[in-house]
């Protein structure tokens, strides 16, 4: 199908724009590469060590060479050495992001399902208690800094209460395959909701908005002038035509998740890709900075293409025109 | 129930948030020692008649703190703000003079928004080393692209109006076309879109000071108020972290709330 | 599942996992004390230089009373002219390996150690030779007095060309002689250290150890959740502790103060490309002012919660520091004097300025660190009033390395039971060295005292020398000379442990980054049942 392969094209396109975008913010920024990649190794190197460094990576060379020379390293697999985690870039992503993904998987079903069923309960029926309930909820969490919101959970849950860990990925002590599921699920809970809050948000206000068009709209109207019940006309029709446009919006959410686990991470000290890419900009990590923004970017992009396939297949007027 | 015209709720709303604004600014001209000023006798002590919202690990006011450092957002919000919709007014115009132009502003639109946002702020502030500026500047440059996207397209619908192929056909140039037709047109989309994007700017400018980037420590930036009190959850010093994020809910609401109101508005 | 079997199971389930618990806290004991070596376990990079080097052996170790004991070495003896030391190791030492440690591997560690160029110093040491499978000799270029620090806090490794021996990779996989043995290193996350079976010493009650090395408020949150068996604490933070926790203090000559950068700025770099110098803390009357106006009982109080006490040099109260290097009372008409004297003229924005320059720079710490945090902030708020602008500036060790620390004020710890630390914080030989006299503090003085100190014949000959670097009447290091540091507090090292835990008499701790506490661990034990 041309249009795929186009879409995809224009992928690469992005991601080759985010990769050049990425490395130009290096470049201007304030750290010395060769002191980038030496990390805390800066104060005992020779200045001919410095030098030799230097000559191998390129870093000698004007901008465009060495973006080149970047672009070839990373097409033949070496995304460089993170100094922060003393390994290689590949593997601490890979590593990382296998923790992350259960948090983020986790959060984003939870909030695609329960923004959705949320959404459809308000949109039946407007201004009923419940829609009136559910969208100050939602208004609320959308404003709501996550981080914050994530603080206030582990001060209630984990301090006051005592029903969840405080924080990590599984607890102190044990090997990381010996960690039990249940134990991995207790650590999860927490991060998993509170992460998950702010997507619920968003998917709730705008299922809800397509619910009350879907209601005023001619189809309804048809089914209520025929006696059926508004919870009724909801479920047949609503979910039908409330469903694509959340799972489109659950999969362009991507993104917002992406930098909501950030927050989340750092506030329950998980040691998932969030925690890496503070480390990895506080400490002046450039490869492992770098890295990330690829890999994000390439799942966010992914995502954002799943989204506009979707919408086109809802919608076969917006795929003409701007996007 | 009779709902109140929509021009006059925005008053409402616009009159309450000058109000809070304004007071909020005059605080700082007349608080200036209290924020900074440490009471080593009633350090961490909790919200009480005499202590406000309570105190800090140094005994600072948080009251003061927190207002400080809501007015620092306010300023950081506004600046990124207003940064933010002159790039996305200019891109969007510059997109308008030609095919190849507009794909290219297209494209560093998709770019920008393929990366999550608080990783391109982290990138974005670690290339200008830090400080207020680099924060301002990074929330700008991540939040501009959506609002970018909306003016590209309120201006190609322009575009087609009557008036705009008359103006051509009379021989003036793009240029003209642009600043006399198009961008009058767009002043109230840049407005709202600019009070939409101030909520999300100081929310996405408290992360990054509560991740460590930007700010000095201590500069009672809301971020840097609630990553200090992360420190001292566990003692039970709940206020901490409590207010600070409650009044930062509560501005962000406000904005929200005048926003919403605003384009009903107009 | 019937409404019955359901609370049974998770009855079942519940006292399971208790059962668990209990068992495992019997055979492994949790530490949150911080510390993790970013180099790895390597004795040649700077591993265990406090003292007690998990992995390995020294040849001494320190007794409860200073005295040097036998660790590795159980025969020891200083030639007549001060060059030689001769050692006799023990013969049942042996690598986690079971192979056996010899004379051979001991002279290995020392010849590669002098080369290495890591944190230890041993650029006093000529040659290390094994002359039996059990002897060994340290011969130096000169004598001096602190090379018995050495045979007491070098860990012992294998030698390169034996199997398992030392190599590039040795930091993250130390094997050594200590009494336990890495199992497992997760970077950034925890240690998990076993038994060595062929350890030469007691047995150690706990099989198994897991260091946890998350940071301040993780440790905090699991030291409250009763997660872990001993956390390290800062002090301010030391206020609560919860119900099945005790606090366990331990006395150290653990410090915190302000470095100043001596030298003005000339546009110079160092090695690592660091710029050197400042302006302000350059000039005498700042330096000496900063230290007259701080107020360091306030500090203890409200940095360490009342845990430590003021500090008026590197080694208050230690053999090699003079008592009478002190301040009674913080005195800021006697610093305004100062600085008025010095040229330094107050404008109406409250700040000095000096020929145009304000009296204003960044007073650097480590952004993990709560206790240095508060020093900063209190200090730099007592400053104040006298017209000079510390500002707070909290960053990570790396960053401090590249661009700050030579540059900036920086709040530092040091604490040792050796006088050679005077040594590195003060000689010009060390300037610019890592994070030793960092400022650049040259004084020809000052280096005289201390290499007479080095080579005398004996410690109380030597610490008069040591003192009179400090002040001889004329000049010195300390706050009556150049007053190159303003040092702040003496701490003492807080830990929240569990009740049952009990940890023995603990020593007085040297600046470790949280290790020192483990100097007698094979003395803990957990009395509980």
């Amino acid at each position: 199908m041309p249009r795929i392969a186009m879409r995809l094209g224009r992928l690469a396109l992005v991601l080759l724009c985010v990769a050049l975008v990425s490395f130009g913010l290096m470049m201007l920024s304030p750290i010395d590469p060769v002191d980038a990649y030496l990390g805390p190794q800066v104060a005992q190197v020779s200045p001919e060590q410095r030098a030799l460094i230097a000559e191998r990576w390129g870093f000698d060379a004007p901008p465009a060479v060495q973006f080149g020379h970047w672009l070839r390293q990373l097409a033949s697999g070496d995304l460089g050495w993170s100094h922060v985690y003393n390994q290689p870039v590949s593997e601490v992503i890979g590593q990382r992001f296998q923790r992350s993904i259960v948090l983020l998987a986790s959060a984003w079903l939870v909030s695609a399902l329960l923004g959705f069923a949320l959404g459809v309960m308000a949109g039946a029926k407007e201004g009923s208690p419940l829609d009136k309930m559910i969208s100050t909820y939602a208004y609320l969490t959308a404003s709501t800094p996550a981080f914050w919101l994530a603080m206030l959970a582990v001060l209630l849950f984990s301090v006051t209460l005592g029903w969840a860990p405080t924080c990590c990925a599984g607890p102190a002590g044990v090997l990381d395959q010996d960690v039990t599921l249940t134990t991995r699920l207790h650590h999860l809970v927490l991060p998993v909701a509170t992460l998950a809050l702010l997507g619920i948000a968003n998917i709730t206000l705008h299922t809800r908005t397509r619910m009350l068009a879907l209601m005023r709209s001619d189809i309804a109207i048809h089914a209520f002038a025929q006696g059926a019940g508004r919870f009724d006309v909801a479920w047949r029709h609503g979910l039908r035509h409330a469903s694509l446009p959340a799972v489109t919006l659950a999969f362009a959410s991507l993104g917002e998740l992406f930098g909501g686990s950030i927050l989340i991470e750092q506030v329950f000290a998980y040691p998932g890709l969030g925690q890496a890419t503070v480390a990895a900009g506080l400490r002046s990590d450039i490869p492992l900075l770098l890295g990330i923004a690829l890999f994000t970017a390439l799942f966010v992009s992914i995502g954002n293409l799943v989204a506009d396939t979707l919408y086109g297949v809802i919608d076969p007027r917006l795929t003409t025109g701007g996007s | 129930m009779i709902t109140p015209q929509p021009r006059l709720r925005a008053m409402l709303s616009l009159s309450i948030t000058a109000v809070f604004i304004g007071g909020l600014i005059a605080s700082q001209w007349l608080l200036t020692d209290s924020v900074q000023r440490m009471q080593f006798g009633a350090r961490l002590a909790p919200p009480s008649l005499e202590h406000w919202l309570g105190t800090d690990a140094l005994g600072r006011e948080l009251w003061a703190r927190t207002l400080a450092g809501l007015a620092l957002s306010f300023w950081v919000g506004c600046l990124a703000a207003l940064l933010s919709t002159l790039i996305a007014l200019s891109l969007a115009a510059l997109a308008t003079l030609s095919a190849r132009l507009d794909a290219l502003v297209s494209l560093l639109i998709d770019t920008l928004l393929s990366v999550p946002h608080l990783i391109l702020l982290m990138l974005i502030a670690f290339a200008l080393g830090g400080g207020t500026q680099a924060v301002i500047i990074a929330v700008a440059v991540t939040h501009w692209p959506s609002l970018a996207r909306v003016l590209r397209a309120e201006l190609w619908q322009l575009r087609q109006a009557p008036y705009v192929h008359i103006s051509r056909a009379l021989g003036k140039s793009r240029w003209f076309v642009l600043h006399g037709h198009l961008l009058p047109h767009l002043l109230p989309h840049c407005l709202v879109g600019a009070l939409l994007l101030f909520p999300h700017a100081i929310l996405h400018e408290a992360a990054l000071t509560f991740l460590g980037f930007g700010l000095s420590p201590s500069q009672p930036a809301i971020g840097v108020l609630l990553a200090e009190a992360m420190r001292y959850l566990n003692g039970g010093y709940w206020w901490l972290g409590v207010f600070p994020g409650l009044g930062l809910l509560l501005m962000v609401l406000m904005f929200e709330r005048l926003s919403s109101q605003l384009r009903r508005a107009l | 599942m019937t409404k019955a079997t359901r609370p049974i199971l998770l009855g079942i389930a519940l006292s399971c996992l208790a059962a668990i618990s209990t068992a495992q806290a019997k055979d492994q004991l949790i530490l949150a004390i911080g510390g993790e070596p970013e180099q790895g376990f390597d004795p040649l990079l700077g591993w265990g230089q406090y003292g007690n080097p998990l992995f390995q052996s020294t040849l001494l170790s320190r007794g409860q009373d200073f005295t040097p004991q036998p660790e590795l070495a159980t025969k020891w003896s200083l030639s007549e002219d001060r060059l030689t030391w001769t050692l006799t190791l023990r013969g049942d030492a042996r690598f986690a390996d079971g192979t056996p440690v010899t004379a051979d591997d001991v002279a290995y560690t020392f010849n590669t150690a002098a080369k290495a160029g890591g944190r230890a110093d041993l650029s006093a040491l000529a040659e290390a030779t094994a002359i039996d499978e059990q002897t060994v000799t340290l011969r130096l270029h000169a004598p001096r007095i602190t090379f018995i620090d050495q045979l007491l806090t070098l860990g012992i490794v294998p030698h390169a060309e034996r199997e398992n021996g030392y190599s590039e990779q040795y930091g993250r996989h130390p094997l050594g002689s200590g009494p336990y043995q890495l199992v497992e290193w997760q970077e950034g996350e925890q240690l998990i250290v076993e038994r060595n079976p062929y350890f030469y010493g007691p047995t150690p009650d706990f099989e198994r150890l897991v260091f946890l090395f998350t940071g301040e408020d993780a440790t905090l949150s699991a030291a409250h959740a009763g997660q872990v068996d001993i956390a390290a604490i800062p002090p301010a933070l030391a206020a609560n502790v919860t119900t099945s926790m005790q606090r366990v203090i331990m006395e150290s000559v653990d410090n915190r103060g302000i470095l100043f950068p001596m030298q003005p700025d000339n546009g110079e770099h160092a090695a690592s490309e660091a710029p050197i110098g400042n302006d302000v803390t350059a000039d005498p009357a700042i330096r000496q002012a900063i230290n007259l106006a701080v107020d360091r009982d306030t500090l203890v109080e409200v940095a360490l919660h009342g845990f430590g006490r003021p500090a008026f040099g590197p080694a208050d109260g230690l053999p090699w520091s003079s008592d009478e290097e002190r301040i009674d009372a913080p005195d800021l008409a006697q610093a305004k004097g100062l600085l008025d004297a010095a040229g330094w003229e107050l404008h109406d924005d409250g700040l000095r300025y000096k020929e145009g320059l304000p009296a204003r720079f960044r007073l650097t710490y480590p952004s993990s660190d709560t206790t240095r945090q508060l020093l900063a902030e209190v200090s730099a708020e007592m400053v104040r009033p006298l017209g000079i602008e510390m500002q707070p500036t909290g960053r990570h060790w790396d960053d401090i390395q590249r661009h700050a620390l030579h540059q900036d004020a920086i709040l530092f710890g040091f604490g040792s039971h050796s006088p050679q630390e005077v040594y590195y914080l003060f000689h010009s030989q060390h300037a610019g060295n890592g994070y030793y006299n960092s400022g650049f503090y040259t004084n020809s003085a000052v280096d005289t005292h201390l290499d007479a100190a080095q080579a005398a014949p004996s410690s109380e000959k030597a610490n008069r020398h040591w003192q009179a670097a400090q002040w001889d009447g004329t000049t010195g290091y300390g706050l009556r000379g150049d007053a190159s540091w303003a040092w702040l507090v003496n701490l003492e090292h807080v830990y929240f442990a569990d009740t049952c835990l009990d940890v023995g008499e603990l020593g007085v701790a040297p600046h470790g980054h949280g290790w020192p506490i483990t100097a007698n661990l094979l003395e803990w034990r957990w009395v509980c049942d």
